[in-house]
């Protein structure tokens, strides 16, 4: 084999060897902590890979909050209020969490860019208010406890969620795989062409006949499918699920993750991001001083803004890396598409 | 029954107004050619027939029926496709991914059919490339295919909006300028290309500074001055309305 065939190989091997370390990990350790950890990772990575399906089509949710608090809920209800097993539940949260995306995305895209990210931003609020006051469904301020044991039934093989980490760790671990493989067959195809000239030249996509509108709407709301199933989890992870756990903050570290992730990418990038901003927060939050730590994480991001500018994330640095080690031209944001 | 028709078409903005009051009847298969002195209208009336704006007042029917009032991308789907007075690219694509995805309109497969990447989907999409490759042929920018389409060189880049209009397979294809900055020879081939457009049964509506191409290229001309119809008829006879040449030179009062 020439070396030609080495250098686009390795770059391959190694992400395949990651992936394939992160399905065995629970050979390693079973540790709660740890694991805990690979679940939150996990959680964010898909709510990022939404935020920047919706940001293809060049649009800036800053209410991605709103579909975990909606998925978390609705899962919530279902299991707390109807009595019903995990599984309805979790699929009713990314029906409810696309209808009112859907809904309330075919009034927000038409209004613009910038009263997009406001629209979205009070939707999220908006949401907030409506789970603190509709007491005899949501228990208002005092939340809904998940009473464990929380157990999935997979036909006749029981999972159960109170006894290990690990169903846990498998269950996110698949859920991200199948997220990232539908939004990435969604990016190579003719949807995420249509996203991204959408998101470049509207007036043109308009006038070759592309309705923005439907493409709009439609990003948003498969964002806001997975977004809900995985809020649907999370709060059956963490056995609560209250108010205040989903606002801005939640949202803007969607947002940050996926743009520290690298805006070229739509499924790694989310990926790297989610898991270098939380191992970074976990990391600021060990510091004596707590509140320092949203300063710090806000400067850190900055920094990565200001080093790696024009949407060039942590993703490229891969890339960049590679090209070093082979001396190649950098293969940046400026010509991959 | 006209093609593409205007009734009392008025759009404003704010107090003024870019058009006043324009009937206009588009026959199947002509060349149009519209002009009129800077700010005259000509661009708003595309804009109007496109659907980028809403008229005022008035109605634009295409074949009977109603237009105005639609989105752009429904006029585009009932068979009127547009290019822009300014250079109109997507960004980072190349002009064979460019067309490829201006040709949605062809693509009759829906998103499910392309998610999976069915059969269907995949012979469509073979024969919506080979359309494209002939598209380019077409317009000599075979050799521009794979180059990004916001590096072409300006007469190209025009070109190439031409080529993305056909895309969209359109009945009635309406031009914004099209030979604005090239030299006489690539006018020509302009001319030259829209000719051959219109013989495919495309009917074109021409709007041009270049009177030269004008005279050659349109079957009838409209003059427009200040949002208003000054003059119509044959290109030769409209250039010698005294109207129109006031309009463009002024009166001899000074």
């Amino acid at each position: 084999m020439k070396f030609g065939n080495y250098r686009k190989l390795l770059p391959k091997i190694v992400v395949g060897l990651l992936i394939a370390l992160i399905f065995i990990l629970p050979v390693f350790t079973t540790s709660l902590v740890t694991l805990s950890k690979f679940v939150q990772i996990g959680f964010w990575a898909i709510a990022a890979m939404g935020f920047m399906l919706i940001m293809r089509t060049g649009q800036i949710s800053l209410g991605q909050a709103t579909f975990m608090g909606l998925g978390g809920y609705t899962s919530a209800v279902f299991m707390v209020k109807f009595g019903l097993p995990f599984w309805p539940g979790f699929f009713m949260a990314g029906i409810v969490a696309g209808l009112v995306a859907l809904a309330v995305g075919v009034v927000a895209v038409r209004a613009g860019p910038i009263a997009f990210s406001i629209i979205t931003l009070a939707l999220a609020e908006i949401m907030r208010i409506i789970a603190v006051s509709w007491e005899p469904v949501t228990n208002g301020s005092k939340g809904l406890v998940i009473t464990p044991p929380t157990h999935i039934m997979l036909g006749n093989f029981e999972i159960n969620f109170a006894t290990s980490a690990v169903p846990n760790y498998y269950f996110i671990v698949i859920l991200v795989a199948i997220t990232a493989l539908i939004f990435w067959q969604i990016d190579r195809g003719r949807l995420g062409g249509i996203f991204r000239v959408i998101a470049v030249n509207p007036t043109l996509a308009e006038h070759q006949g592309i309705p923005l509108t439907k493409f709009k709407v439609l990003a948003f709301t498969v964002a806001a499918v997975f977004t809900g199933f995985a809020g649907s989890f999370y709060a059956h992870f963490l056995g609560v699920m209250s108010p205040d756990m989903y606002g801005l903050w939640q949202s803007i570290q969607a947002l940050m993750m996926g743009i520290v992730g690298g805006i070229s990418s739509l499924v790694a990038g989310p990926i790297v991001g989610a898991a270098v901003l939380n191992s970074l927060s976990d990391i600021l939050s060990r510091l004596p001083v707590y509140s320092i730590k949203p300063t710090l994480f806000g400067a850190i991001v900055l920094l990565v803004l200001l080093f790696l500018p024009k949407g060039t994330g942590l993703i490229d640095l891969w890339r960049i890396f590679w090209s070093k080690v082979y001396k190649e031209k950098p293969i940046t944001t400026d010509n991959t598409h | 029954m006209p093609l593409l028709e205007l009734k009392g078409v008025t759009k404003l903005f704010g107090k003024l107004a870019a058009l006043e009051d324009i009937d206009l009847c588009v026959q199947e298969g002509e060349v149009l050619g519209i002009c009129g002195p800077n700010g005259s209208g000509k661009t708003t009336l595309i804009n109007v027939i496109s659907g980028y704006y809403r008229p005022n007042r008035g109605t634009v029917y295409l074949e009977g029926k109603k237009i105005s009032g639609l989105r752009p991308d429904q006029v585009t789907a009932r068979g009127i496709a547009r290019t822009f007075q300014s250079n109109m690219c997507f960004h980072r694509a190349t002009v064979l991914q460019s067309m490829l995805i201006g040709s949605f309109l062809q693509d009759k497969t829906n998103e499910w059919q392309a998610f999976f990447e069915t059969k269907t989907y995949k012979e469509r999409r073979k024969k919506i490339a080979a359309e494209v490759l002939e598209t380019l042929k077409l317009l000599d920018l075979t050799n521009e295919a794979n180059m990004p389409a916001a590096g072409l060189p300006h007469g190209h880049q025009r070109i190439f909006g031409m080529a993305m209009a056909l895309m969209t397979n359109p009945n009635v294809l309406l031009l914004d300028e099209p030979t604005t900055g090239m030299n006489h020879n690539e006018a020509v081939f302009v001319v030259d290309q829209i000719k051959k457009i219109n013989e495919r049964g495309i009917t074109v509506i021409l709007i041009e500074h270049n009177m030269k191409v004008l005279l050659d290229a349109a079957t009838r001309a409209v003059v427009l001055n200040f949002g208003t119809k000054i003059a119509e008829g044959k290109p030769r006879e409209v250039m010698k309305n005294h109207d129109v040449i006031e309009a463009y030179l002024g009166t001899e009062t000074v």
